[in-house]
């Protein structure tokens, strides 16, 4: 079966080559023969790689230890659903599935609307099958899933019990459909730049369209359920850490959400066109930058300067495409300086104001993810700017408070620019409801000050006192209070777009609910974030049986110690009862399980759930012969509005995907 | 019309190029801290004592103490040559053990102790990169 595995895959990177190559061939002769045969041959590769995976599964689920990637990741007493999903818990085997979905896209779209657009798919599909070469390169050599041991070992390492978890099963392919579409509209954005833009590439644009969509749903999807998992999981009560790993998905998450913008206001002729071919390079430039960080060491490693191996490939890959791009814009640039200058037309500043905000936050968190090397790189220039006699040459890493910090202002002003946002649109609502909304928002920002200048002990004495406040708690505040500010201005101005709509032009349809969803649920999980960021408590306490311990208005007794058996693991579960004035609310159990087949500890956390917060217990010790405990306690307000929030974002997204189809089911209807 | 312009753009880069150093420079004195291994860091620890440090290093067999009592954990950390005292007190991360690659944040005390503020593991899951 390893045989048959490592067969399909030296074929698929024949077959990719060989499709690069006559696709190059074909589109510069013109030749329709040699387009035909790169299409067939890119529809093979999708089934090489189909029979890869399928080989991988069977060695996964027949339990071959004797292939080193199957020992590594799983055992005989794992339960049957992880066996499979240990497809994607090595890195070889992610990288396969990534590859997969992209083969399965690239055949879907661009080797299906051949007919009518034939040099442009030929184009599209050259520049996808050249990052398949790439990457299986990778696959045949470095991250080779169907490699074998010498000696076969008897039983299987296991699956880490941290990734036996729903979320973390489901979490790698809802990320990697993502990465992998964007390879569609990475790949339209070659044609396009390849092709002259002409009126019937239209559809392919609106496709382009879809599928950045698509994959921007499933990228939002991805991410939510990862720092879900984080929160159910790994027992440090937070959802984001800010590390290089959730920053990598972060990153293209930012661009595609500037992309998204422009192409809803696409018009070849303005400056919009060129901006939504290179966020369309760049969101998936970074997918593949996210991977070579994470996966080679780059900056979690402390050597001066890690030893990537095959990893390099990655950033050979993207200089290649970056330098391809480079050349093709400038041909067109050259080429469009003969039309006449009045062909031009301006496009919406709203729009390009939200792209420079989303792509200097997506710098931001670059630098700042790279910054342990890039500061590897930079040392003598930081030795030569620190006064003080400092330590001598070290790398610099700096803590997740740096993202958080410099993210904040950020999202506050593209809050404030999602509230706006009725108002700045032409069509928006009419001059009364602008009027009633300023005393509604002007209102509630009072309201909410006199709140939280209550809720302090000390009060503001006199007028210039509290102006003082005022000033310091816009600057040096916690972005908690202005978060919600903004987040309810949202809410006020989107409900009343949805009643106070003047239609005009266009009427109203599901697109224009759907999009109003989305910033509905961003609004949501803004307040979510504010509040479990913002108002959290926690500590850590030392308890034995019978011990009490307060937090906030609860009060929490630790009534008994117990041992659980699982079917691959054992538990020290631990029992507390929690009150609030007087009366019992909760039984919560966290645990401490320990697998045998990994020998390892995993902290089973309980939550009390409500809309208003979350009781998070984590069991951080267990002594079970003395009977004493470390419980870990933390209260996250409003914690769950984050995945309310971004459930709504979905289904706003859902909305809009629908309209888009229907739209496109008229005009198949039309023709 | 044309130095108007300059003006407008100048003013813009002015206001969100100041903005942004303003923040990243606040963000980053909170956050800077200088990443060493273990040998790096006792061949330089005359004068280590007012910055925060990331030491990457190996737990030393047997030297894991924990005292759930007072909450804190106590280790050695091993680098090829040299070993340094660790007291952590905190939610101890569920695969920390012996003989493991991890990397500690905080800074010296008083008796060239290591007090961390975080610990951290090499995560399996995520950096699944072979150390050298």
């Amino acid at each position: 079966m390893s045989g048959l595995g490592n067969f399909a895959l030296l074929l698929a990177l024949f077959l990719s080559g060989y499709a690069v190559v006559i696709d190059l061939l074909g589109s510069l002769r013109g030749d329709q023969g040699l387009i035909k045969s790169a299409r067939n041959a890119t529809v093979a590769y999708m089934a090489c790689l189909s029979v890869a995976m399928i080989a991988l599964w069977v060695l996964l689920v027949k339990s071959d230890f004797a292939v080193i990637y199957v020992a590594e990741h799983t055992s005989r007493s794992l339960p049957l659903p992880y066996k499979i999903s240990a497809l994607w818990a090595g890195s070889a085997g992610s990288l396969l599935l990534w590859l997969w979905f992209q083969a399965v896209f690239l055949v879907m779209v661009y080797c299906k609307s051949e007919f009518k657009h034939r040099s442009f798919s030929a184009n599209a599909r050259m520049i996808a099958n050249l990052v398949s070469v790439f990457f299986l390169i990778i696959l045949n050599s470095d991250k080779n899933p169907f490699e074998l041991s010498t000696v076969a070992p008897v039983d299987g390492m296991g699956l880490n019990p941290l990734l036996q978890h729903p979320a973390m099963v489901l979490h790698p392919p809802i990320l990697f459909v993502g990465y992998a579409g964007f390879l569609i509209t990475f790949a339209w954005a070659f044609g396009r730049l390849k092709t002259a833009d002409e009126d019937n590439t239209l559809p392919l644009l609106k496709q382009a369209q879809r599928w950045a969509m698509f994959a921007w749903l499933f990228l939002t999807g991805g991410i939510v359920l990862g720092a879900w998992w984080a929160y159910e999981e790994l027992g440090w009560g937070g959802y984001w850490a800010w590390d290089p790993v959730e920053n990598s998905s972060l990153l293209p998450w930012l661009t595609a959400t500037a992309l998204l913008h422009c192409f809803r206001i696409y018009n070849r002729r303005s400056s919009i066109a060129t901006w939504t071919v290179l966020l369309s390079i760049l969101t998936f430039s970074l997918c593949v930058f996210g991977r070579f960080l994470t996966k080679y060491g780059l900056v979690s490693s402390v050597h001066a300067f890690p030893n990537p191996g095959l990893g390099i490939l990655h950033v050979v890959l993207l200089i290649h495409v970056w330098v391809i791009a480079g050349v093709l814009l400038l041909r067109n640039y050259l080429r469009k300086k003969k039309d006449p200058p009045n062909a031009r037309i301006p496009s919406n500043r709203f729009v390009i104001l939200n792209n420079w905000l989303l792509l200097l936050l997506a710098l931001v968190i670059f630098v700042g993810t790279l910054f342990p090397f890039l500061s590897k790189v930079f040392i003598k220039i930081i030795e030569s700017l620190s006064t003080q006699a400092g330590p001598p040459r070290a790398p610099v890493t700096l803590a997740p408070e740096f993202f958080s910090k410099i993210t904040a202002p950020g999202g506050l002003f593209l809050l404030l620019l999602i509230g706006l946002c009725p108002h700045l649109l032409r069509s928006g609502f009419n001059k009364s409801w602008r009027i009633i909304l300023g005393v509604i928002a002007f209102a509630a920002v009072v309201t909410v000050w006199l709140f939280t200048c209550s809720l302090d002990s000390a009060r503001p004495s006199d007028i210039s006192q509290a102006i003082g406040w005022w000033g310091q708690w816009l600057l040096s505040g916690s972005p908690a209070i202005p978060c919600f500010i903004l987040s309810g201005f949202v809410l006020v101005n989107l409900l009343a777009d949805f009643v106070g709509y003047k239609v005009k032009k266009s009427p109203r349809n599901l697109r224009w609910y759907g999009a109003r969803i989305v910033h509905l649920g961003v609004a949501v999980m803004f307040i979510g974030i504010a509040g479990s960021g913002g108002y959290a408590m926690e500590k850590t306490v030392a308890m034995r049986v019978g011990d009490k311990t307060n937090i906030a208005e609860y009060e929490l007794t630790f009534e008994d110690l117990k041992v659980e058996h699982g079917r691959n693991f054992t538990a020290v579960a631990a029992d507390i009862s929690v009150h609030k004035s007087e009366k019992l609310i909760a039984q919560l159990k966290p645990a401490k399980a320990f697998y045998n087949a990994s020998k390892k500890n995993v902290s089973e956390i309980d939550i009390r759930r409500t809309l208003a917060g979350d009781l998070y217990l984590a069991l951080t010790e267990v002594d079970n012969s003395q009977k004493l405990i470390n419980l870990h306690i933390m209260i996250k307000p409003l914690i769950n509005w984050i995945w309310i929030g971004s459930f709504v974002m979905v289904l706003g997204t859902l909305a809009v995907m629908l309209s888009s189809l229907k739209q496109k089911a008229i005009t198949a209807k039309d023709n | 019309m044309k130095t108007k312009m300059i003006l407008k753009i100048l003013i813009g880069v002015i206001v969100i190029g100041g903005g942004l150093g303003y923040f990243t420079f606040q963000a980053m004195q909170s956050s800077w801290s200088y990443y060493y291994s273990v040998d790096e860091f006792s061949a330089n620890i005359s004068d280590m004592n007012n910055y925060s440090f990331r030491i990457a290093g190996r737990v030393k067999p047997g030297s894991v103490n924990r005292d759930l009592q007072k909450m804190n954990l106590t280790f050695t950390l091993a680098g090829t040559k040299t070993e340094i005292p660790v007291l952590y007190e905190g939610t101890v991360p569920d695969n920390f053990t012996d003989d493991i690659e991890v990397v500690v944040e905080g800074r010296l005390d008083e008796n060239k102790s290591f007090k961390a503020k975080t610990l951290m593991t090499k995560c399996e899951s995520k950096y699944k990169a072979k150390v050298e």
